[in-house]
């Protein structure tokens, strides 16, 4: 019995190819998007999961703002981790990470920069619970001048052999050896925090690029990552609760907090992240599109059976005279939504696996169907096949329903309830359609306008320059030699200007120093503020195309030392000064001395557009680790970029012939700051386009349905000297009723939703009233064009062939 | 007796008026009877046949089949009893397109109680009963109509019906192939089946023991 449903189904999907095509696809498509969302949305909450990850807590400082604290630094300082676990019982241990920065190391002729290497204490592989592949765990990060290496950066430096017990170079500033005590294996890239290698916390002493405020313990200085083991048996919301009411008294104004290392990669946006974190906005965003989809496939699945079931109403007529009951009925028309389904699961897995190397290239992760992962995906894809039976369950009850009689003549006719149904689900996906088309067009005229913000600094054609001199010089040395280097590159027509400093925009908060405490001109006291400063030299401003509000850049010094800074109009208008030239040689006091404003520039970006622009200090240096160049677009656009960069390298090794070279185009740089927006507005571009394209099919069906539904009606009137498009507005008239439905019930969901979206950026674009409308003409344009398509035929058919059988 | 019908009426409601589609309809069919319907369209003649069939209600009346009230059993058992005596022809047939010839004359079967091995030997005997050996893998549109029309006829007699209900069973064929039915329904009836046919042709009408008139609903 069952096999001879199997073969009619079969036979029956193979004879209709247009419909099971659109059935299939409009599945296919629906779950194979919703199966990609769902890898990447698992895969942005499987940040931090390990072996006892959920005892495992970060620890960070608040910072008192007015009356209110909030998370002002995701780094601590190297006292914070002793005195938790010296002061509560909860905290059973701690480990500490200084990040590095950009290092090198080098094994004879293996050189290697590498700037994710971290100082870490010996707790770390009992806290992150990580093994060793080579070493001992409990020795590996005891003594000083020790180092763990990952497998690839050990396979890079010492190939396939052993290298516990070798000697390293490492390179930051001077030289320092380093032994191998331990190879991690590869680390999972599913974590905030990402570790090349580690070098023991007793080797911080001897490291001479680490400032002394940073070796001793003290409370001055908050660059150290904490990380926490709680107690499993203890209750974490209550240790929080009496650390953060603990207070400080070694530090004003602020206080320490704990937060789980689970939470941060998708809840954390502090100050000093160890990476960009990603955001559980966008995840619930991508989430309700992975449902929106389905469930649209779905509805479309719902329409197009309920629609092709009645061009079987005869089959089923002919079952029930031949002795059919009901639920034999039932079971074979589910046995057929099975059938279906599980093609389109098929079909879906396999688009899914074809187009997951492209997918991770766009995402930049590296998302696999492992065996976990399908196990993990396994109850979902129950949910979904759940929800397709559920799907095929209705037009299966309606198509046992048919009266055999009324069946035999064709004559069946869905009840109003029937109808009813069927209209509520083509609104609801046409209602699903215009959110996510709403939603598209906010999404991209936001992360648009964003990308098109003018960041008040030209950075095109500005490379920075930056490589590891590896030979010990003193800084009178080096100012010297940078100052030929200067010279000599001037005198090349590729090269506009060139400047020193150790950050630039779009760098981010990695080379940028904080403090707290100053002095205004007026003498007013500020304790609690925190304000971000770094060193340029005079060229600076010329390379980087920042444009002066009062004042003029510093002047050089040969000292390479100097009281004047420059401040920015942000800086001004927080000390209390409205005018601009009035700040210009006022003194601020920080950092126990007293500073000369001697030039005001206009904001810029240091950031990123998507965050408000920050008081800023400039201060002077003559010798900086980044060697910023401008090109000559004139020149780069006839000899190509890579002559250019051959020539500066050149350059740079007659000067520094022993050291390494690489480069960063500042646009590019900063434009990467936006790059996970860019790729959100894309994938919302993408899966809204899969979405109404299934919506598109499923409308396709309602028409072909309707038509066959309408033949005689419009037979009849063709007769009776109807035109054609008479026939297709009569057609049309109902589907433009129900857009115009859902786009009413569309407008304040979707207002309220990129309204709270657009609460995330500091600058936004408004939501104009031509969004709603545009979402709703394309919403509109889609479907005349689809209904119209198959009304047409109906509508231009001989009316004798509709009215014969009768 | 095989069935007794008792004042039947049916009707429909239509611009607030009763329309009777048929009206105090009584008679009785003995097995073994070759009884045609006739009357012209509209007269209500396949309403009728659906009645008989029990695939269609009616409003009034009484409808005995083998001793059992038709008009009172539930649904299931009403289908359980046409299940088991009655077979149908159609004027057009009513193959399911999606099967081959065999898989039309097994479809009544799997849902009657019969092994696979029963099915198996049941469609083998008709296929050779009705000459359509050769026939038997290919789908209905790939017949002609007379061949339709006797795949029809072996479907509706596979079970063993005590009743075939036909539905102008050779309107839609030529008078060769009409004849060549109306001979099979003849050999059936005196093989002891009971045959009401529903028809427009005299000719056919000619093949029956007895006639009922039918119009506007009623019997004349």
């Amino acid at each position: 019995m069952y096999t001879l449903y199997f073969k009619i189904a079969l036979r029956y999907l193979l004879k209709n190819k247009l419909y099971s095509f659109i059935n299939i696809a409009g599945l296919a498509i629906g779950v194979a998007s919703f199966i990609l969302l769902m890898v990447y949305i698992r895969y942005e909450h499987s940040y931090d999961r390990f072996d006892g990850s959920e005892n495992v807590y970060r620890a960070y400082m608040d910072y008192l703002e007015g009356d209110t604290y909030v998370a002002g630094d995701a780094q601590t300082y190297n006292q914070v981790g002793p005195t938790l676990k010296k002061e509560f019982q909860e905290v059973e241990d701690y480990v500490r990470f200084y990040r590095l920065g950009k290092t090198t190391l080098k094994n004879q002729h293996h050189i290697l920069e590498i700037s994710d290497g971290c100082v870490a204490d010996p707790t770390y592989f009992d806290i992150f619970s990580q093994n060793l592949t080579y070493g001992d765990t409990r020795t590996a990060l005891t003594e000083p001048n020790t180092i763990v290496l990952t497998a690839s950066l050990a396979q890079t430096l010492f190939g396939d052999q052993n290298p516990i017990g070798k000697t390293l170079q490492f390179f930051q500033g001077s030289s320092t050896l380093v032994k191998v005590t331990g190879v991690l294996p590869d680390l999972d890239q599913n974590s905030h925090f990402k570790i090349g290698y580690l070098i023991s916390y007793s080797t911080l002493p001897n490291l001479e690029a680490v400032g002394d405020n940073i070796k001793r313990p003290n409370w001055n200085n908050n660059t150290f990552f904490t990380y926490l083991k709680i107690d499993e048996k203890a209750d974490a919301t209550l240790l929080q609760k009496k650390i953060v009411d603990r207070g400080m008294t070694e530090v004003q104004d602020e206080r320490m907090n704990i937060e789980p290392i689970e939470d941060i990669h998708l809840y954390s946006n502090k100050p000093y992240e160890a990476e960009a974190n990603g955001s559980i906005t966008r995840i619930k965003f991508l989430t309700a599109i992975a449902f929106i989809i389905l469930i649209l496939s779905w509805l479309n699945y719902i329409n197009l059976s309920t629609t092709k079931s009645l061009e079987r109403a005869k089959e089923i007529g002919i079952r029930k005279v031949a002795g059919a009951q009901k639920q034999q009925l039932i079971v074979q028309s589910l046995l057929e939504s099975f059938m279906l389904n599980i093609a389109a699961i098929i079909i879906a897995i396999i688009i899914a696996t074809l187009i997951l190397p492209i997918y991770n290239e766009f995402t930049g992760k590296t998302l696999r169907f492992e065996i976990d992962i399908i196990q993990k995906l396994l109850p979902i894809l129950g949910i979904i096949l759940l929800g397709m039976m559920l799907a095929g369950l209705y037009p299966a009850i309606v198509l046992s329903r048919y009266t055999p009689s009324k069946a035999l003549k064709g004559k069946v006719r869905t009840s109003a309830q029937g109808l009813h149904i069927r209209k509520a689900l083509i609104i609801t996906q046409f209602l699903a359609t215009i959110i996510l088309l709403i939603g598209t067009i906010v999404v991209t005229k936001q992360i648009n306008f964003i990308n098109d913000q003018p960041i008040g600094s030209d950075l095109n054609n500005v490379l920075a320059i930056q490589g590891e001199i590896l030979t010990n010089k003193s800084d009178s040395l080096l100012r010297a030699d940078f100052s030929v280097l200067s010279q000599e590159l001037k005198q090349n027509s590729i090269v506009l200007s060139t400047g020193l400093s150790n950050t630039y925009p779009g760098d981010g908060y990695d080379n940028l120093s904080s403090f707290m405490g100053m002095t205004y001109p007026d003498g007013t006291i500020n304790e609690q503020k925190v304000w971000y400063t770094y060193e340029a030299n005079t060229d600076y401003f010329e390379v980087m195309g920042i444009e002066f509000l009062a004042g003029k850049t510093f002047k050089e010094t040969p000292k390479g030392y100097s009281k004047d800074i420059i401040v920015n109009a942000e800086f001004v208008k927080e000390v209390g000064i409205t005018n601009v030239e009035e700040a210009l040689h006022k003194k601020v006091k920080f950092w126990g001395r007293d500073w000369n404003i001697v030039g005001i520039i206009k904001d810029y970006h240091h950031f990123g557009v998507k965050n408000p622009v920050e008081p800023m200090v400039l201060r002077y240096t003559p010798t900086r680790d980044v060697l910023l160049v401008k090109l000559n677009p004139s020149v780069t656009s006839v000899s190509g970029y890579n002559t250019a960069l051959n020539e500066l390298q050149k350059t740079w090794s007659s000067v520094f012939p022993s050291s390494t070279f690489n480069y960063t185009f500042l646009d590019k740089k900063f434009q990467k700051q936006y790059e996970e927006d860019n790729k959100f507005r894309d994938a919302f571009k993408i899966f809204t386009a899969l979405a109404i394209f299934i919506a598109a099919l499923g409308l396709f069906g309602l028409t072909s349905y309707t038509c066959i539904q309408r033949k005689k009606e419009i037979g009849i009137r063709k007769v009776n000297g109807a035109t054609i498009f008479k026939i297709l507005k009569l057609l049309n008239i109902d589907f433009i009723k129900w857009v115009g439905v859902a786009f009413f019930i569309a407008v304040p969901i979707s207002w309220y939703a990129m309204n709270a979206w657009l609460q995330n950026f500091a600058i936004k674009t408004s939501l104009n009233w031509w969004i709603f409308g545009l979402a709703g003409i394309i919403a509109l344009g889609i479907t005349l064009l689809t209904v119209s398509w198959q009304s047409f035929a109906a509508a231009s058919a001989n009316p004798v062939d509709a009215l014969r059988d009768e | 007796m095989l069935l007794q019908l008792n004042n039947i009426s049916k009707w429909v409601h239509s611009g607030g008026q009763k329309v009777y589609l048929l009206k105090d309809i009584s008679f009785w069919v003995n097995e073994g009877d070759f009884i045609s319907i006739m009357g012209p369209s509209g007269s209500g003649k396949s309403t009728l046949l659906h009645i008989l069939g029990m695939i269609d209600d009616f409003n009034e009346g009484e409808y005995t089949f083998l001793d059992e009230s038709v008009h009172n059993l539930k649904e299931k058992y009403r289908a359980n009893l046409y299940k088991q005596y009655i077979g149908f022809v159609f004027q057009s047939y009513h193959l399911i397109d999606e099967l081959t010839v065999k898989e039309n004359l097994e479809m009544p079967l799997l849902y009657k109680k019969y092994s696979g091995s029963e099915r198996k030997a049941m469609v083998a005997d008709m296929l050779d009963r009705f000459n359509i050996v050769g026939k038997k893998d290919l789908f209905p549109t790939q017949l002609s109509g007379g061949q339709q029309q006797l795949v029809g006829i072996a479907r509706a007699l596979i079970a063993s019906p005590k009743l075939i209900l036909a539905d102008e069973p050779t309107g839609n064929l030529n008078s060769k192939q009409g004849e060549e039915i109306m001979d099979i329904f003849t050999q059936l009836n005196k093989e002891g089946v009971t045959i009401i046919q529903v028809t427009h042709s005299e000719k056919n009408m000619a093949y029956g023991s007895r006639v009922i008139n039918l119009l506007d609903g009623s019997i004349q």
